[in-house]
């Protein structure tokens, strides 16, 4: 019951985040300088062409007008349609087709995240002041000050340009073949990944070393246990909660790292689509891409509180 | 512990095999995928540094891109040759009968991609859709001086001008000019919406289908009227938002021919023996638009002290990497017939000329003013570089105000700005890089600038039908317009195609019509 309850709360603070998000996304999308009109006509439209593009989309209507009208035809899931990137074009449908490449991308950038992050963590606790764990400090170091689309570049020009093993550029669905999505999804999963990872095998380490030094840990040790049995169910467990609560709120910054990583290897995924549509100033296309970020976000933190909840030794004993 | 160990040793060796075999299954098809080097039955001819493509009606067309689009699908009565000479299209000849009228002679047996013949009623209908003065095509302009456009039989028309209109040939080329030959027959009440989403012409490939922000897929017209053309059965119009990643797609095999290329890369691609570069003048202009009605720039000693107050060749260098040409004035060298070669001394690095301009101004050193511009590319070092040069020599105080393109775009037409960068690209006639930049009706002039004789010089060259004593009258008219400086002209960039080695026949031309040329690739 007393779990029920926090997580109808935690449902019903995700919803009032949701409406809260769509609100600002809308008022910050209009008070933005540029005219969706100018970029769909061109620099060569008239006035009157100007007027009747604004007519025609409603963009003339009063702002709340716009925003009421936005909100009850998203609450009955419909995203409008696009103005300037893809014109006429259902966004719903725009989104459908690219949400499993992002989604795709972002999991296997995780995947790559927490594979990493789990040996060089591990190894950097366990080897603590050692050369090992200097050398996994400093791999985290590096890997946390790359940005993502120079390490995108560096990587092409590694793996695709010099040695040949992966494509420079495109995408192929997951739908279309997995295999083909496994593989030009790499490159792109590996630069989204690298500085994640380095925070991850960060969190992992300090949580380690702080859960080896609890009094319940020698307790243990003084029952005979052995250093492996020790790790596995005293330290690695308990350091767990926090590594995970890391691993979600990372899938901010993975957004955002999808956004400029889709440009620079060509998947074709809601983040190239938000960018463009910024640019080209597709108001409503813009507005739907970040309400799913939002959606994805608050998805994620939920799943981890309740997981976290589901994990915590003290909740489950 | 045993048991431990036991478990522990089972699931890793499970987990081993699992991804093992998953390994080996997800690599068997993996040959077989789209981007996969492919023999030459597809041309991958990727549009580099854009990601839009809205609308590919021509009439209602007015981006770049989808004019990179546009030209593989349709054709016009004339097109440009590589010199920039016009020749026949859809227009097997034309004559000029009198100073007024214009007759076309209309090519047989041309088809559009729908099997319909392509007659005079098409080539009528095309050119009243995008005139009407009560449509919102963005050309209409160009074709404002047609009074009548006559079907003489289904393969002759006539143009009747209200004045003699000497650009409207040019007008009437492939270019970004909205008169594509159009079917009558589906849109003449039909809907345009989908016309646009679904374009059909006469061109040498026809559409197969367009996924927003991703690429845009053709296949060949079997009836296109130019023998054995297209060689190249199909093509995929990759968008790719990086013009760096546009250069990393062809070496890497993703893609056989870009539209462009970044300035900054031409110097090492031209060593690489993997990728050939065209590269030619290019037919744009770049400036520093100002705004006349606010101070400084009222003022025409402040702007000619400017003008000559920084260095174009250093510019060309260190903005394009050398990939571009200093301007002498707003027609680009690639138009040479109006183009002046002799350096006007007001579009020449001279400081000393400049502080006797600014002593003469109202305005001093200590000056203040704005420089718009925005991030991307190189435009936002050019717009440094310009205030930057300005500043050390006369000594005011120039300063650069980063924004967006579409934010400096609304600016300028509503004259809310001081200054800014600004430049125009692949315009074909002097007429557009002059009356409607200079003239004081032209729809380009956001700086209010109005001179009673660069105006009627201008009126003047409209109506002269020889190219020679056109040409001479707009040199005349730049002359005049350098002395009042009503925008800074900078430089010219060239126009670049990067392409494998095997990529053969590909004919560039300086406004890039990068799709009209794809039927003659012969081989990727």
């Amino acid at each position: 019951m007393k779990t029920l309850r926090y997580f109808i709360g935690r449902l019903l603070i995700a919803v009032t985040m949701m409406v809260i998000g769509a609100l600002a996304v809308f008022l910050v999308m209009k008070a933005a300088p540029g005219d969706p009109a100018l970029a769909a006509l061109g620099e060569q439209a008239t006035p009157d062409a100007i007027a009747a593009f604004r007519a025609e989309h409603g963009l003339d209507a009063p702002l709340i007008e716009q925003f009421v009208s936005w909100l009850r035809d998203m609450i009955g899931g419909d995203f409008g349609r696009s103005l300037t990137i893809a014109g006429g074009e259902s966004i719903s449908k725009l989104i459908a087709g690219r949400l499993p490449n992002t989604i795709f991308v972002g999991l296997y950038a995780v995947l790559f995240a927490t594979a990493i992050s789990l040996v060089i963590g591990s190894v950097a606790a366990l080897r603590r002041g050692k050369l090992s764990d200097t050398l996994a400090t400093s791999v985290a170091a590096v890997g946390v000050s790359m940005p993502d689309f120079w390490l995108g570049y560096v990587l092409i020009l590694l793996f695709a340009l010099t040695l040949g093993w992966l494509p420079s550029y495109g995408f192929t669905s997951p739908f279309e073949s997995l295999s083909g999505a496994l593989v030009t999804g790499l490159l792109p999963a590996l630069a989204i990944s690298a500085p994640m990872a380095a925070v991850f095998a960060r969190t992992l380490r300090t949580s380690l070393l702080e859960n080896a030094q609890r009094d319940y840990v020698t307790v243990a040790r003084s029952f005979g246990f052995s250093e492996r049995f020790v790790f596995r169910h005293y330290v690695f467990r308990n350091s767990i909660i926090p590594y995970i609560v890391i691993i979600g709120l990372q899938i901010r910054y993975l957004l955002g790292g999808v956004v400029v990583v889709e440009r620079v290897f060509g998947v074709p995924g809601v983040g190239s689509l938000m960018v463009d549509a910024a640019f080209a100033r597709d108001y409503p296309v813009v507005q739907a891409c970040t309400i799913v970020f939002l959606a994805i976000v608050l998805s994620v933190n939920l799943t981890v509180d309740v997981t976290c909840a589901a994990l915590d030794p003290k909740r489950t004993q | 512990m045993n048991e431990e160990r036991s478990v522990a040793t089972i699931s890793r060796r499970t987990l081993v095999k699992g991804a093992a075999a998953g390994s080996a299954a997800c690599l068997v098809p993996w040959s077989k995928m789209a981007w996969a080097a492919q023999d030459c039955s597809t041309l991958r001819a990727g549009i580099a540094g854009y990601s839009v493509v809205n609308v590919l009606d021509p009439a209602k067309a007015s981006l770049i891109p989808e004019f990179y689009v546009i030209w593989a699908l349709f054709n016009c009565l004339l097109k440009f040759n590589e010199k920039m000479e016009l020749v026949g299209d859809l227009a097997e000849s034309w004559e000029h009968t009198s100073p007024t009228l214009w007759r076309f002679k209309l090519r047989d047996g041309v088809t559009f991609h729908d099997g319909a013949p392509m007659t005079a009623e098409d080539v009528k209908f095309t050119l009243d859709r995008v005139r009407a003065k009560d449509g919102d095509s963005p050309h209409k302009d160009k074709f404002a001086s047609i009074s009548d456009i006559r079907v003489v039989d289904p393969l002759t028309v006539e143009i009747e001008m209200a004045e003699p209109f000497a650009p409207l040939l040019s007008y009437l080329a492939n270019a970004r000019t909205g008169s594509q030959i159009v079917p009558k027959h589906l849109l003449d009440g039909g809907d345009e919406r989908s016309f646009a989403d679904r374009p059909v012409g006469t061109g040498a490939y026809k559409f197969v289908s367009h996924q927003p922000n991703v690429e845009i897929v053709l296949e060949g017209h079997s009836g296109y009227f130019v023998p054995d053309q297209p060689f190249i059965p199909n093509v995929t119009m990759p968008l790719i938002p990086e013009e760096a990643s546009g250069v990393t797609a062809l070496l890497g095999g993703a893609i056989d021919l870009t539209s462009t290329a970044p300035f900054a890369d031409v110097p090492n691609l031209m060593q690489n023996p993997k990728v050939k570069v065209l590269r030619s003048p290019g037919l744009n202009t770049r400036f520093i638009a100002l705004n006349h009605q606010t101070a400084p720039f009222d003022d025409v000693h402040f702007r000619r002290a400017l003008s000559m107050a920084f260095d174009r060749e250093a510019m060309v260098q260190i903005v394009l990497f050398g990939e571009g040409t200093a301007a002498n004035g707003l027609i680009p060298a690639a138009l040479s017939w109006a183009h002046e070669p002799k350096r006007r001394p007001l579009m020449s690095f001279d400081p000393e000329r400049a502080k006797a301009e600014l002593e003469k101004s109202k305005y001093g050193p200590g000056t203040e003013a704005v420089v718009l511009t925005w991030g991307a590319g190189w435009w936002k070092r050019f717009a440094e570089l310009f205030a930057a040069q300005v500043n050390e020599t006369l000594g005011t105080r120039l300063r650069v105000e980063v924004s967006e393109a579409n934010t400096v775009y609304s600016r300028l037409r509503a004259k809310d700005y001081q200054a800014s960068i600004w430049g125009w690209l692949g315009l074909i006639d002097p007429d557009e890089y002059t009356y409607e930049i200079l003239h004081t009706d032209g729809w380009r002039n956001f700086h209010g600038y109005s001179n009673k004789d660069v105006d009627a010089l201008l009126e003047r060259a409209r109506g002269e039908m020889d190219q020679a004593r056109r040409g001479e009258i707009y040199k005349q008219a730049e002359s005049l317009m350098a002395e009042d400086a009503p925008v800074i002209c900078c430089f010219e960039s060239h126009v670049h195609n990067l392409m494998t080695p095997e990529v053969n026949g590909f004919v560039q031309l300086p406004y890039s019509a990068f799709g009209g040329q794809l039927a003659a690739v012969t081989s990727c």
